[in-house]
């Protein structure tokens, strides 16, 4: 469904990205770990076009883009087919959670206001605010703010839901049940890239996990593959820290 | 004291001033909205960092700032027809004072609340605007249902407060060609009846009292807005 070829992202003389290549099946969930720096969160923001890949080549769908030559027409559709999570929830604080999660289907999709409503309040409901629709994002705890960031993102319904770090601004206590509904997300069959950190929950709920160092992908496949029999040296170093930790989970 | 003051002189120039006001408000008026237009030019262009343009901008602001606005008014009063004169050919001599000070007013507005939009839109994290693209949004469609809202509410308090500044500012605008707002009508008629004092009263009570007004406004405003933060 998303077929990246030779992605290229420097930022000044700082090479981000060098050469990237990666294929996400369609209704999979792929989990992209990798120590800071790596580029990981760069590559994700390249897909949503929040960040520009200097070079490469990008298929979505059927939509084949030339990165180096990509138009806003492009960019906007892919915008359209695809959903991201912000690692600090990005809610915009003027509105209500009910409206943050309408704003999308009302100015974006032009759906009619009664109906917007219904479905945001569906979405809602279902990452399990539904009392808490009318509050400010202000009012509410990171765990519940970030519920709302997926549920903006669901509303709309995406090909594909793009994770960064949807857990790392939040309390220990919250991140439970942030996780839950990213479960809950990857249980409705919809695409999912997720950028984290959370190394057992990665290991349960992707179909593939991709290793990113120093800008490189160094190793991808099935989390068995990647945590319990890691190829690479930088893998299996990465991983030692947590590898005993995961055990416990399984 | 007797002389200098008398209620009676008083409660007879209050509907001889009060009526002066229009000219303050059409002042205030053109001012804040044509002002707060160019307002949100300067602050565009101020971020976008235009080279030559951003120094222009620079020398503007400082200008408009660092010096009083009577002064400016001046210069654009005995300035602007030289200048319209010697590069455009124009005679500009029989436009009325009031257009002289509206521009002065307009061009000291662009630069202080050009300010106040800048620091606005500057405070709004990125991340509002990466937002708004991630659900599929146009450029326009992020400024508006986005930004804008949020640079509304956050500047809601200081622009009542240059609001209220303008208001204030209009006082020195019987200086040029005799414009008669209610600060000219009373000093005319303090200069006509002999009686400065009463006329100055009158003025200073109409002041204070549109002042408090405006600032209830504003406070309202700012309550009703103002989402809740924490």
């Amino acid at each position: 469904m998303i077929e990246i070829t030779g992605l290229k992202k420097s930022f000044g003389d700082n090479k981000v990205l060098k050469n990237i290549n990666l294929k996400i099946e369609a209704g999979s969930v792929v989990s992209i770990l990798g120590p800071s720096g790596s580029g990981k969160t760069t590559l994700l923001r390249c897909i949503n076009f929040l960040e520009r890949a200097d070079e490469g080549n990008f298929q979505f769908g059927d939509q084949k883009i030339n990165l180096k030559h990509v138009s806003k027409k492009e960019i906007l559709s892919v915008r359209r087919k695809s959903g991201f999570v912000f690692q600090n929830y990005a809610l915009f604080p003027h509105m209500t959670v009910l409206q943050n999660v309408m704003e999308g289907l009302v100015t974006v999709r032009k759906i009619p206001k009664a109906e917007a409503c219904k479905k945001a309040e569906d979405t809602i409901k279902w990452v399990g605010l539904a009392d808490r629709k009318d509050y400010y994002p202000s009012q509410l705890s990171g765990g519940q703010q970030q519920r709302v960031g997926i549920a903006r993102a669901v509303a709309l319904n995406p090909e594909v839901i793009l994770f960064d770090e949807p857990t790392s601004a939040l309390d220990p206590e919250l991140v439970g049940e942030t996780l839950d509904v990213i479960k809950k997300v990857a249980q409705t069959g919809i695409t999912m890239i997720i950028v984290t950190h959370e190394m057992a929950f990665a290991e349960r709920i992707s179909d593939k996990v991709v290793f990113m160092d120093g800008g490189v992908v160094v190793e991808e496949g099935s989390p068995r593959d990647i945590f319990v029999n890691p190829k690479e040296e930088r893998t299996q170093k990465f991983l030692s820290r947590f590898i005993q930790k995961d055990m416990y989970y399984i | 004291m007797g002389d200098y003051f008398s209620i009676e002189r008083f409660l007879k120039l209050i509907p001889k001033i009060v009526p002066q006001l229009s000219v303050t408000f059409a002042i205030v008026i053109v001012s804040m909205v044509i002002g707060t237009l160019l307002a949100l030019v300067v602050a565009t262009l101020e971020i976008k960092k235009i080279p030559v343009l951003q120094q222009f901008l620079k020398v503007y602001v400082s200008y408009m700032r660092g010096t009083p606005l009577l002064v400016q008014m001046m210069v654009v009063y005995y300035g602007l027809p030289l200048l319209m004169q010697t590069i455009f050919k124009i005679d500009v001599n029989s436009w009325s004072p009031i257009v002289f000070v509206d521009i002065a007013f307009i061009l000291n507005e662009g630069a202080f609340l050009g300010e106040i939009f800048r620091g606005a839109i500057l405070s709004i994290p990125i991340e509002q605007t990466e937002a708004g693209y991630s659900i599929g949004m146009t450029g326009i469609q992020t400024f508006v249902r986005i930004i804008l809202p949020q640079i509304i509410r956050s500047i809601i308090p200081a622009y009542g407060v240059d609001l209220i500044g303008v208001f204030h500012n209009t006082s020195l605008v019987f200086t040029i060609g005799g414009i008669l707002d209610i600060m000219g009508k009373a000093k005319v008629l303090g200069t006509a009846t002999g009686h400065t004092l009463d006329g100055y009263v009158v003025a200073a009570l109409i002041y204070v009292l549109i002042s408090l007004v405006l600032k209830i406004i504003f406070y309202r405003i700012d309550k009703k807005l103002v989402f809740e933060r924490r």
